[in-house]
C-alpha cells in the first residue's frame, strides 16, 4: 500500500477562490488519516486531487514516489467513496460490488469469491439481488464500502462518508467503518467536517482551513497541544482570551488579559509585554464556587489549582447527560463556558459567585494572528 | 472486443475528448445552426433582389400583413394557452383524481396529430366546407378567428406540460408556509408559487409561441379548405404558397423578417418575464379571502376544463368521424410517402442521438459555464426559427433549392434534423442535470475508463429519457409540412401528400380527395397514437426503476 505525498498543491477556482494553497502532505503507508476542516476548507478538492477527478494547478501528488501527473483516474488505484455513495441504481448489489473485477476483467471464478467475501464481510449477504433504492442508508454506505475494496485499489478516499445517515447510526458505523478499511490495509484518507468523528477514527487528524494544512498528529497531540487558535476550538471548545504576555515564571506563563486579570498558562516563547491569545478547553476549565469546598479538577493529580484568576456570576447551566456545561458571566471578559462532570449539577444555580480557574499545563498560549482574533476564529 | 477496448484506452487521452467535443460542435454550428440562420445573408448579398421588393409596396403590403397575421396569431394564442393552461397544470400537479391518468394521456394526444391532419379536423368541426358530406357546426368564421382555433390545439399541450413541470418542482410547502402566517391561497399563490414559475412560462411561451409561429401544414389546409389560401396568409404559408426554395426577393424579406423577428420575441420574452416583478406587499386581503373561496375557483376550473374539451380535444378527434364513411386510398402511393417519411424521420432522429448526446453531456456537466450557456442558448435557436423560414435557408445554405430525387430527400433530412436536434438535446440534457456526477466519477476511480464510465452507468441510467426524446423528435418529424415544402417540392412525406390531396380536392372541386386525405391522416395518426404510447410506456417504466 502507497505512501501518498502531496506536494505544494494549488487549485483556484474561476472567482479567484483557492480551494487549495500550497497544500502539503504526506499519509503513510497504511496509515487511517482524518482530513478535519470546516464547510469549504478545501477538503473534497485535496481529495479529488489525489484520486486525479480535479488536476491540481500546480504542484504534484505522489504515490510511493511516483508522480501521478499523467496518469489516468481509472489506473491510479484510488478509489472514491462519495458522501452519497453513488450506488450505479442500474445494478444489484452483486453487480455494483463486482464492478470494478469486471471492468478489469478478472477470471469469473476470481470475480464471484471475491464478491462473497467482500459482501459477507460487510453482512449484506442477504441482499444481494435488491438495488440500491431498496436499501437502507447504513446499507448503502456498506454495499459502497464493498465495492470501493473490492477494486483491487490501493487507495481508499472517503468524502464525508457518513454525512448522511441518522446521528445514531453515523456513530455506530464510524468503528465498524475503520476496523474494516484496516483490516484490508489500506491507505485511508477521510474528509470529514465532524470533531467527534475524526477523534474516533483517526490514526492521525490533519486540520485543513482556507486550503492549507495547519497542523497534522495524532487526536491526542492535537487536541492537548492545538498549532493555532482556531485548532484550539475546533477541535473540542475552547475558551479563549486576549491579553499582553507578561513574562515566564517557574514552569508556567502569565498573561494579562486586562487590568488586574493576570491568568497563568504554559510558558511560551513570546516577548514581554506582546499581543497574545490564551485558549483553555472548557472542560479543563473550572469554575469553583465562592465560600464553597476547595474544587479539585484532577484529584490524583498532585498538585491542586491554582487560585482563582478571575470571579463571575453564572448565567446558565446546561444539562448535557454526562455531563454539565456552566456559562459563566466575567466582568470585561463575556461568557466564560466550563464543562464539568454532571455530579456538579446540584452545587451551581444561575447567579451562583464563583472564581474561574485551571492549570496552567491546560492552557495554550499564542502570539496574536496578524490578522486579529476575530477572523482567527471564524469557523466558515 | 479489442476496438472496444482500443476506444476505451483512447478516452483516457483528454486531448482526444477534447477534439471529439470540438467535432461535436462543429457539426452542430456547421450542419444545424449555421444553415439555419444563412438566409439572413442573403440580404447583404442578394441586395437587388431584396430592395426590389422593399420598394414595390403592393407586395409589402401583402408580406406585412402575413408577418402580422403570424404574430399577432401566435400572441393571441400563447396569451390564452397560459390563462387556461395554468388552472389545468394546476389540476394535474395539485390534485388526484380517478382518470388523473386518462386526463393526462388525452392531453397528449394532439401532439401526436400531426398538423396538418389537425387543419383539416378543425375546420370540418367548426365550419362546413364546400364538398365535406361530415357535418360540422357550420359557422362561418373568418380565416383569422379559425386559424386561431386551430393553432390553439398544438400549442396547448406544450404550455401545459410546461407550466407542470415547473410546477411539480415547486413545493406546496411553499404556499402552506403562506397561508399558515395568514394569506389566502390566492394571495399565496399570487405573490409566492406565481413569481417562481418563471423559467415555466419562459419555456412554455418560447414553445407556443415558436410553434405557431412556424406551423405550414394545418394552417395551409385549413385555408385551402375555406378557399382562402390566396387571400389570407401567414408567413409560413407565404412562402409555401408562393413558389417554396425558389430564391426570390420576397422569400427573402418573409424568411428575414420571420427569423428576426422570431429570434428578438425569445430575448425580449425572456428579458420581460425574467426581470418581471409581482409585488408581494400589494394584497387585498378581502377580495384574496373572497375569490379562494366558494363559486370562484370552481368556475376557474370549470371554465379551463370546458376549453379544453371543446376547444381542444373535441376538434381533433373530430377526423375520426371519416372512419363513419371509408373512402378507398391510393396504397401505394400512401405507402410510398409513408416509406419517406419514416426514412426521413429515421435518420434525422439517429444523428440526433449520436450528436445530440455528446452536446447534451456537455451542457449539463458544465452548468454555469460561459462555453456552456452558449451552446445552450445555440440549441434554442432552430426551435424558435419558423421552420418554412429554416427550411428555404438550409436548400439556399446547400445550394439544393428545387433539387429533385436523392439530394432532395438528403436536404430534407438535414432540416429535419435542425428542428428535430433540440428536442433531443433538451431531453437529455434534462435527464443529465438529474444524475449524480458522483456517479461517474466513482466509476472511473473504480477503475472504468471515461467512456465505460458512460456506457456502463450514465447512459443506462438516461435511457429512458433518450428513447422518449427520440420518439418527441419522430412524431415531430413525420408530422412536418411547412420544412419539407421550402426546400423541395419533390419529396412526398405523408403531411405533404396530405396537403396535395386537399389542393387536388380544391383544384378540382372533388371532395372525395378530401374523404381520402382523412383516411390518410387517420393512418398516420395511428402511426404516431402507437409512438406516444411507447413513451408513456417508457416513461413510466423509467420512474418505477428512479
Amino acid at each position: 500500500m502507497p505512501e501518498i505525498v502531496l506536494e505544494n498543491l494549488v487549485k483556484e477556482y474561476s472567482g479567484g477562490i483557492r480551494a487549495s494553497d500550497e497544500l502539503s502532505l504526506t499519509i503513510h503507508d497504511g496509515e487511517y488519516l482524518c482530513l478535519l476542516g470546516p464547510t469549504g476548507a478545501g477538503k473534497t478538492t485535496a481529495l479529488r486531487m489525489i484520486c486525479g477527478l480535479t488536476a491540481p494547478d500546480s504542484g504534484r501528488v505522489l504515490f510511493d514516489g511516483q508522480d501521478l501527473a499523467g496518469i489516468p483516474i481509472s489506473e491510479r488505484r484510488a478509489t472514491m467513496l462519495s458522501q452519497s455513495y453513488a450506488l450505479f441504481p442500474n445494478m444489484d448489489v452483486y453487480h455494483n460490488v463486482v464492478f470494478s473485477p469486471v471492468i478489469k476483467r478478472w477470471s469469473e471464478e476470481d470475480t464471484k469469491q471475491l464478491a462473497r467475501s467482500m459482501i459477507d464481510m460487510v453482512h449484506m449477504g442477504k441482499k444481494v439481488k435488491n438495488y440500491p433504492r431498496e436499501l437502507s442508508g447504513g446499507q448503502q454506505q456498506r454495499t459502497a464500502l464493498a465495492r470501493a475494496m473490492a477494486s483491487d485499489s490501493k487507495v481508499l478516499l472517503l468524502d464525508e462518508p457518513l454525512r448522511a445517515l441518522d446521528a445514531r447510526l453515523r456513530i455506530e458505523l464510524r468503528k465498524e467503518l475503520k476496523s474494516m478499511v484496516k483490516e484490508m490495509g489500506l491507505t485511508s484518507v477521510h474528509v470529514t467536517h465532524d470533531q467527534d468523528e475524526a477523534m474516533e477514527v483517526a490514526d492521525r487528524i490533519a486540520i485543513i482551513r482556507h486550503g492549507r494544512i495547519i497542523q497534522v498528529g495524532t487526536p491526542k497531540e492535537i487536541f492537548q497541544n492545538p498549532a493555532t487558535p482556531f485548532v484550539a476550538n475546533f477541535l473540542g471548545r475552547s475558551n479563549i482570551f486576549a491579553g499582553k504576555f507578561v513574562g515566564n515564571d517557574a514552569g508556567h506563563s502569565v498573561i494579562e488579559l486586562r487590568d488586574g486579570i493576570r491568568v497563568k498558562a504554559r510558558p511560551a516563547d513570546l516577548e514581554p509585554g506582546q499581543e497574545a491569545v490564551v485558549a483553555v478547553k472548557v472542560g479543563s476549565t473550572v469554575p469553583e464556587l465562592v465560600g464553597g469546598v476547595k474544587d479539585v479538577q484532577d484529584s490524583h493529580l498532585p498538585d491542586t489549582l491554582p487560585d482563582g484568576y478571575f470571579t463571575g456570576n453564572v448565567e446558565r447551566v446546561l444539562y448535557e447527560g454526562s455531563t454539565i456545561t456552566i456559562e459563566t458571566n466575567v466582568k470585561g471578559l463575556g461568557i466564560v463556558s466550563a464543562q464539568r462532570s454532571s455530579r456538579r449539577f446540584e452545587y451551581y444555580k444561575p447567579g451562583s459567585r464563583v472564581i474561574v480557574t485551571w492549570q496552567p499545563a491546560k492552557a495554550s498560549v499564542f502570539p496574536m494572528p496578524e490578522s486579529g482574533l476575530a477572523q482567527e476564529m471564524r469557523l466558515d | 472486443m479489442s476496438l472496444v477496448a482500443a476506444f476505451n484506452r483512447l478516452s483516457d487521452n483528454a486531448g482526444v475528448r477534447k477534439a471529439w467535443l470540438g467535432l461535436v460542435c462543429a457539426i452542430f454550428v456547421c450542419i444545424i445552426i449555421v444553415p439555419s440562420v444563412f438566409v439572413v445573408t442573403k440580404v447583404f448579398t442578394d441586395w437587388d433582389l431584396v430592395s426590389g421588393v422593399l420598394g414595390d409596396s403592393a407586395k409589402m403590403r401583402v408580406i406585412g400583413g402575413a408577418v402580422w397575421n403570424s404574430f399577432s396569431i401566435a400572441f393571441i394564442v400563447t396569451i390564452v394557452d397560459v390563462l387556461v393552461g395554468l388552472p389545468i397544470a394546476w389540476i394535474l400537479v395539485r390534485k388526484s383524481f380517478r382518470g388523473k391518468r386518462a386526463l393526462d394521456t388525452l392531453l397528449d394526444m394532439p401532439l401526436a396529430f400531426p398538423t396538418a391532419v389537425l387543419g383539416l379536423s378543425v375546420v370540418m368541426f367548426w365550419g362546413a366546407p364546400e364538398g365535406v358530406t361530415i357535418p360540422g357546426l357550420g359557422l362561418h368564421l373568418s380565416p383569422y378567428v379559425m386559424i386561431i382555433l386551430l393553432h390553439f390545439i398544438f400549442t396547448y399541450p406544450y404550455m401545459v406540460r410546461s407550466l407542470s413541470a415547473i410546477l411539480e418542482q415547486i413545493e406546496p410547502n411553499y404556499e402552506t408556509a403562506a397561508m399558515t402566517l395568514g394569506a389566502s391561497r390566492l394571495t399565496a399563490v399570487r405573490t409566492i408559487t406565481l413569481p417562481l414559475f418563471r423559467a415555466g412560462l419562459v419555456t412554455g411561451i418560447t414553445l407556443c409561441f415558436a410553434r405557431s409561429l412556424s406551423e405550414t401544414g394545418g394552417t395551409y389546409i385549413a385555408l385551402t379548405l375555406m378557399g382562402s389560401q390566396s387571400s389570407f396568409f401567414t408567413g409560413p404559408t407565404y412562402i409555401a404558397e408562393n413558389g417554396g426554395s425558389v430564391l426570390s426577393g420576397e422569400m427573402i424579406v418573409i424568411s428575414v423578417i420571420m427569423i428576426l423577428l422570431a429570434l428578438f420575441l425569445l430575448v425580449a420574452v425572456k428579458g420581460i418575464i425574467g426581470h418581471f416583478h409581482i409585488n408581494a406587499t400589494k394584497v387585498w386581503p378581502q377580495v384574496g379571502r373572497k375569490l379562494s373561496r366558494g363559486a370562484a375557483p370552481k368556475a376557474k376550473d370549470g371554465l379551463a376544463l370546458a376549453f379544453m374539451v371543446l376547444i381542444i380535444l373535441l376538434p381533433s378527434f373530430y377526423i375520426f368521424t371519416y372512419l363513419s364513411e371509408p373512402a378507398s386510398v391510393d396504397t401505394s402511393a400512401l405507402l410510398g410517402s409513408i416509406g419517406i417519411s419514416f426514412l426521413v424521420a429515421g435518420v434525422a432522429v439517429v444523428f440526433d442521438i449520436v450528436f445530440g448526446i455528446p452536446l447534451a453531456l456537455y451542457i449539463a456537466r458544465h452548468h454555469g459555464s460561459k462555453p456552456a450557456a452558449v451552446l445552450d442558448e445555440l440549441v434554442n435557436i432552430p426551435l424558435i426559427i419558423p421552420t418554412t423560414a429554416l427550411g428555404l435557408s438550409l436548400a439556399l445554405f446547400w445550394g439544393g433549392a428545387n433539387s429533385t430525387g436523392a439530394v432532395a430527400v438528403v436536404l430534407v433530412i438535414l432540416g429535419h434534423i435542425s428542428f428535430t436536434y433540440p428536442l433531443v438535446v433538451r431531453n437529455i440534457t434534462g435527464a443529465v442535470e438529474e444524475v449524480d456526477p458522483a456517479m461517474e466519477e466513482t466509476a472511473q476511480t473504480l477503475g472504468a475508463k471515461p467512456l465505460q464510465a458512460f456506457t456502463k452507468i450514465l447512459f443506462p441510467i438516461i435511457k429512458p429519457s433518450v428513447i422518449a426524446g427520440a420518439i418527441l423528435a419522430f412524431t415531430r418529424s413525420l408530422g412536418e409540412t411547412g420544412a419539407t415544402v421550402a426546400i423541395s417540392g419533390a419529396v412526398n412525406t405523408v403531411p405533404v401528400y396530405i396537403v396535395n390531396l386537399v389542393k387536388s380536392g380544391q383544384k378540382l372541386a372533388d371532395p372525395s380527395y378530401y374523404a381520402q386525405a382523412a383516411m390518410c391522416s387517420i393512418v398516420l395518426i395511428a402511426i404516431c397514437f402507437v409512438l406516444m404510447f411507447a413513451v408513456r410506456i417508457i416513461m413510466h417504466r423509467g420512474e418505477d426503476h428512479a
